[in-house]
């Protein structure tokens, strides 16, 4: 279990099931995540079993996003860690829209920042997002993840081509980052 | 067979293995890849023979570069092709290194890029190579590709962190230049 300040990042539970059918059923959370059609519940079950039945390890980092008195409001991890660059892709989802844009993501994001650099040892982490998604941008920016590139016309959603960022922070602005917040 | 102005593209072969093999053994060929561990000869069989047996197909888009004297040099592919998005991911390898720098690479890429949008109706067809791969950042340019961004210290070898370059082609553009 990984305290934030706001959240607390424990391992998914099938006994999650339903909130996850929920959320990613729910075109409000899902409109600038990658998926795109419905999920059934069995096929949500069976996702769920295949991910959290397997220990967390490098190559599977998948957290639950509870608040402190134990409300699950949302799901983040890691993808794609490479171990030999030390660098790994980050996926967040607040599904529990009564969440929203009250420093639940962010915090989220900060204390699996801190594992990934802290406790994986990772050099570099990164994420792709939808550059309409300006709430979700400016929660990044906050946690210091630096715009690298611009996908133009990467994504189809709602009729038209939208461009997706890519955004990454290095161990060493997030040393630096913490340095500051230290002397603060 | 697709036919560019230098070279050919066409579907690969299991007697194309040795060459393969060769070519990501080579530690100068490899060293702008992705590719870090060396292979055997048994594992690259069985990799080949996973892609020859299946046809070439929107799952499965990749070729092998000829000359147009019939000399296999290198290999093409698409890969992460999504429907919905109508955009892919480029890889090339030219592995017979007296074929670097003689515009084989770019035709390569120009010929499948314009396959892409011409039959596969593809939108935007995009790449990543390291920065220190400014021959391949050269082509790219000349087949038409756009720098994005730059994914800083993405890539590990050699002692050190490098940048990663992401580069695309939009379909309106290459209409254009054609």
């Amino acid at each position: 279990m990984l305290e934030g300040r706001l959240v607390v990042l424990r391992p998914r539970e099938a006994s999650d099931v339903d909130r996850y059918h929920a959320w990613i059923n729910d075109r409000e959370v899902t409109r600038f995540l990658v998926m795109r059609y419905p999920v059934s519940h069995a096929a949500e079950e069976a996702w769920l079993a295949h991910r959290g039945s397997a220990p967390m390890g490098y190559s599977n980092v998948g957290f639950a996003i509870d608040t402190p008195d134990g409300v699950h409001i949302g799901s983040i991890d890691f993808h794609h860690a490479s171990p030999e660059d030390r660098a790994a892709r980050l996926g967040i989802m607040i599904g529990d829209k009564a969440y929203w844009s009250k420093g639940y993501g962010t915090d989220a994001m900060l204390t699996l920042l801190r594992f990934g650099f802290e406790e994986m040892n990772l050099n570099r982490i990164d994420l792709t997002v939808d550059e309409r998604n300006g709430r979700a941008i400016t929660c990044y920016r906050k946690c210091g993840f630096v715009e690298e590139a611009r996908l133009r016309q990467d994504r189809y959603a709602e009729g038209a081509y939208h461009d997706t960022l890519i955004m990454g922070i290095l161990r060493e602005e997030w040393l630096a980052r913490q340095a500051t917040e230290e002397a603060r | 067979m697709i036919e560019g102005t230098l070279v050919n593209l066409r579907a690969m072969e299991m007697a194309d293995l040795e060459r393969n093999a060769r070519w990501i053994n080579d530690r100068e060929v490899t060293r702008f890849l992705s590719l870090r561990y060396e292979m055997s000869l048994a594992a690259e069989e069985a990799w080949m023979r996973e892609r020859v047996t299946q046809p070439v197909s929107w799952q499965n888009p990749s070729f092998a570069i000829e000359t147009k004297d019939g000399r296999h040099i290198g290999n093409v592919n698409l890969f992460n092709v999504a429907a919905e998005d109508r955009k892919a991911e480029l890889g090339i390898m030219i592995g017979e290194k007296d074929c670097w720098s003689k515009g084989y690479g770019s035709d390569a890429v120009r010929t499948l890029v314009r396959f892409a949008f011409d039959e596969m109706n593809l939108n935007r067809v995009q790449l990543h190579t390291y920065a220190y791969n400014e021959r391949a950042i050269a082509a790219y340019r000349k087949a038409g590709f756009v720098e994005e961004g730059r994914m800083r210290a993405f890539h590990y070898t050699e002692g050190a962190y490098h940048d990663a370059i992401l580069m695309s082609v939009l379909r309106e553009e290459f209409a254009h230049q054609m």
